[in-house]
Order: structure tokens, then sequence, then C-alpha cells
């Protein structure tokens, strides 16, 4: 018998964790997008390094911190597409949302539930990806520059919540559109195609600040330069980096609660 | 059976439901008494899944108003709805999750005492022994008994359940038959929406009967039999030609041929006698005159006869 005999919200919040957590394809294409990048990344570097030394550098040290963590937020936003849309429209796809609603419990609150369910399942899997990463960059740093402990915990925030907002925006859109495959689509596009695209039009000017992928990458850490940048920098201050990723967020979960509290069940 | 007023499980008020210029329930007075199996009977399309989908509030009504448990809805819905348990079409769950997760979701979301009961429900519908089986493993039999074990979840007052029969076999039917008695044994009201004519009959006491979005009958079963035309059944060596004369009689107001005897309605029964004679006297021989049970559909036909005649 599982555990799911706690107060009522954290049992709600365990159902949610654990629909997510008993597809298997979803935990073992997360893994991959997370740990298991992270493993074969710097496994790979590692190991041409050890092959011949003379070609390739080490795998670790502070500028393959930088490469690793843009393929951790790259592959991570891919994770949190995936994972948004099944907690979001998951329920709906299956057809047991309108017996969820049936029980009385007010839409909203599963609402938040599934929100809360996905970032439980999603973040640990994000954070231990990282933690690969960080490891390996101080393990194999070699001759190069070990990163500090501050570098290393503020680029681990910056992939986190690159990974916890790309989510936010899955999970609401999916909401929105009570559709995983075009809520998947749509989200991957925007991010790995149009947002470069976007981000290296100057013409575009001050518009382009409205793109998060834009904002996201201007809260990368300074000391990584350029290793983890897609496209050229556009400069930002920190409050306007907060209000266009806020104003995003805010945006998608207003859309997909309204959507999910409204719609014919 | 008289219903009073506080004994009603559910109650609506011209109740009515449009999609664009398409009205599915119109102005629907429904009387639904507590304890008893009710039939919502009607054609496919008559509006009964979008009545019941109202009164789950699972899409709003355009007009009227909804008792449930004696609450008015969408008021106190959540209040209501704690002590109900539907099925709204199939039977539908987390196919990667097995019989007993389905229900630890439903029963988190119900909160209370629905987790202890969760064993309870899966051995009351036999399925302790596949509980921990993937539910996309299961036959649609298994998934509807799952189904009733959600609703068992939250020990309702009120089982609403949306064509229940659909897509099970003979034995399944007897089984979700036998379910539906063992629940009203109990003190439960459940409500069995179905285009099956029979199959309200052999399950339900009460029925209400709905054509194109309005309810044109409702009552127990045994006052709509008791409440149409006396019948008798007529069997001849030749029933086509005794038709035709049985036809004539004054007193007959339909026949109709099952393949084997007539049935008879008659505006009088005392007229029996005065039939006998007419078929001997026309050469027929008369090999059963019995007094038939008039069955729902009877009924049924009787009323869609004269609503159509009416049009």
């Amino acid at each position: 018998m599982s555990a799911i005999a706690l107060e009522p919200s954290r049992s709600l919040l365990a159902a949610d964790v654990l629909k997510l957590r008993r597809r298997r394809g979803l935990v073992v294409v997360t893994s991959l997008l997370t740990v298991g990048a992270m493993v074969i990344t710097y496994g790979i570097i590692e190991l041409l390094h050890v092959a011949s030394p003379a070609t390739h550098g080490p795998a670790g040290g502070v500028d393959n911190l930088g490469h690793g963590s843009w393929v951790a937020a790259a592959l991570g936003a891919v994770a949190a597409a995936i994972v948004g849309s099944v907690a979001g429209a998951g329920d709906l796809d299956a057809g047991v949302y309108r017996d969820l609603v049936v029980t009385g419990r007010p839409r909203l609150a599963l609402y938040r539930s599934r929100l809360r369910g996905g970032l439980v399942f999603l973040l640990p899997f994000a954070a231990a990806g990282y933690v690969v990463a960080a490891v390996s960059t101080v393990v194999f740093a070699g001759a190069r520059p070990v990163p500090g402990p501050h570098l290393l915990v503020t680029t681990g925030l910056w992939v986190v919540l690159q990974v916890a907002f790309y989510y936010v925006l899955a999970f609401g859109i999916a909401c929105l559109l009570g559709s995983r495959s075009y809520t998947i689509g749509t989200l991957l596009a925007f991010r790995l195609a149009l947002t470069p695209i976007l981000a290296s039009i100057p013409a575009l000017g001050v518009v382009r600040e409205l793109v998060p992928g834009v904002a996201l990458q201007d809260l990368a850490p300074a000391a990584l330069g350029n290793t983890v940048r897609q496209g050229p920098d556009v400069p930002m201050s920190t409050a306007a980096v907060v209000v266009v990723l806020l104003a995003w967020a805010i945006a998608a979960v207003v859309a997909g609660g309204w959507r999910d509290t409204a719609r014919d069940a | 059976m008289a219903v009073q007023l506080h004994d009603l499980v559910v109650e609506t008020q011209a109740l009515t439901k449009r999609f664009g210029g398409r009205t599915a329930v119109d102005g629907v007075e429904l009387r639904i008494p507590r304890g008893v199996a009710f039939g919502y009977l009607g054609p496919n399309g008559a509006g009964k899944t979008t009545l019941i989908r109202m009164l789950l509030g699972l899409t709003s009504a355009n007009e009227g108003s909804m008792r449930l448990l004696g609450l008015p809805v969408p008021e106190r819905r959540a209040e209501a709805l704690a002590g109900v348990g539907a099925i709204v079409e199939e039977p539908r769950f987390h196919g990667h999750l097995s019989g007993r997760e389905n229900l630890e979701i439903v029963a988190a979301v119900r909160g209370g005492e629905a987790h202890r009961r969760i064993d309870d429900s899966l051995a009351r519908v036999g399925l302790s022994a596949r509980a921990g089986d993937r539910v996309r493993t299961y036959s649609l039999g298994m998934r509807q008994r799952l189904g009733i074990a959600r609703c068992l979840l939250a020990d309702p007052q009120l089982l609403i359940l949306d064509e229940p029969m659909n897509g099970l076999d003979p034995a399944g039917i007897q089984e979700f038959r036998g379910f539906v008695r063992e629940f009203v044994g109990e003190g439960r009201t459940i409500v069995l929406s179905s285009h099956l004519l029979d199959e309200v009959e052999k399950t339900c006491d009460w029925v209400a009967i709905v054509d194109r979005g309005r309810i044109v009958l409702q009552g127990s079963i045994a006052d709509l039999r008791a409440g149409g035309d006396p019948t008798v059944l007529i069997e001849t060596r030749d029933i086509a030609a005794a038709s035709t004369v049985l036809a004539r009689h004054p007193a007959v107001k339909r026949v109709s041929d099952d393949g084997a005897a007539l049935h008879v309605a008659l505006a009088d029964v005392d007229a029996v006698p005065d039939l006998n004679r007419r078929l001997v006297a026309a050469g027929h021989d008369v090999l059963r005159l019995e007094p038939a049970r008039a069955s729902l559909e009877d009924r049924f036909l009787e009323i869609t006869t004269r609503l159509e005649n009416a049009a």
C-alpha cells in the first residue's frame, strides 16, 4: 500500500507526483535529458582528454561548467516542456479530469496541486543533473581554474530557474490547450528555434527583452562569459529581467487556471 | 407512491441547457426519491448525459435550478458532491497506474475517510486480486467494476451511473444489475441513465422518460404499468386475419403482433367476452386469451404515439 494517507493537501500533492513518477517513459526521458545528458557530456569530454591529452583538454574547469550548464538548461527546458505538458493535460488526456471534478474538490485546488506536483517531480532531476555537472567540473578540472562554491551555487540556481520557468510555461499552456503534443511542439519551437532567431535580430531593439530566453540568458553568472550564450548579448537591468519572467509565468498560470476552471469537464 | 419533498435526492426546476441554437435539456422538472433505483430513460441524443453533467457541475445550466441531496447546486456543490458517486459516460482511468493507485488518487482528492475505504471498495466489486495490475490490462467489465469502487470511496447516498451497461456482456450486465439492487438495499439511491428500455424495466423501481430534452413521463414503474390501457394476449392460428377482425371492434385501441400472439389494448376490459365471440364467429380458433402484463415498453409506445399524434 502506498502512503497517500496524509493530510488532505499533502496527500493530493503526493497523488499528483505519483501520477508522474509511475510513467516509466516520462521517468526515463526526464532522466536522460537531465542526469543522462550531463553524464554523457562530461564522460565523452573526459574520455577524449584521457585518450589524447595533447588535443583535448580536461572535462572540468570554469569554461566547461559554462558549456555544461548551457546543455543542462537547454535539455532541461525540453524535459520541463514534457513534464509540464503531462502535469497540465495528463488528467484530461486520460479522461479522468471529470472524475476528479465530481468529487466536489474545487478545480482551482486540483490545478494548484498539479502545478506543484510537476515541480516536485521535475526539479530533483534537474538538480541531480546539475550536481553531476558541478562535480565533474571540479573533479576533472586538471590544470584549469576550478569553479568556486559561489559560482557553482549561482550557476546551479540559474539552471534550475530555467527549468522551473519553462515548466511553468508548459503547464499553463497545456491547461490552456488541453493537449500534451501541441504544448510540447509549441514550447520547443519557441525555446529552441524562435528565441535564438529573435535574439539575433538587432532591428527588434528593446522588443527582444520581452523574449524570456533573452532575459534568462541575461541572468547567467558573469564568470561563465560567452560559454552560456546562445545569441548576441542583449543587456537588461535585473528589474527588467524579473518583470519579463514574472509576466510570462503569471500569464501562463492565470490563462491555464482560467481555462481549467471554466472548461466543460 | 406519493413522494414527500424532503425525500427527494435530486430535484430540478425548469432546468435548461442550450448549445448554440440547439436546446439539449428543455425545462426539465425532475424529482428523484431517496432509496430507489431510478431510470433516466431516453433515446441517444435526448439530453440524458447533459442533464447528468449539469447536476455534477461538469457544465453549467443556462436556466433553472437544481438541488442535490437537498442542497442547492452550484451554490453548495462541494457539500452535495461529497455524498455522490458518479460514472459519466464510460469509466476512465490512468492506464499506467494500477487499480489501487487510481483509487488512491481519487481518495486523496476526496479526503476524509475515503482512503480507508479503498480495500473494502475493491473487495466489494471483486477486484482485490487484480488491484495491483495496471488498469490498461483490465477488461471493460473490470473497468466498470473499478468505476463502482471509485464511487464507493465516497460512501455515497446517491450514485449516478451514465449508460453503465454499454459494452458489457450478458454476465457483466447481470452482475451490474446485482450491484444496483444491493446498493438500493443499503438505502442508497441509484440514478441510471439508459437508452435500453428493457434494462431500465429490469433494474429500476422508478423511471423518467425523456425525449428531445423534455421529460414526457415520470413515476414508479409499477404505477406506470398500472396506468396504461388494459391489454389482453390473444393467440389464434392466423393472427394476421384475427388482427383485422379485432381492429374493427370499438373497444379496441391498438393491436400489435409479437409474431406468436396479438397484444390487444382495450378501452374497456368488459369487452373481452365479445372479442372472443367475434373471433369465433369469424371462424378463428382462439388458442389462448389472457390478461397481458403491461410492460414499460407498451406504456412508452402508448405515450410516444399519443405525443406524435398531438404534434
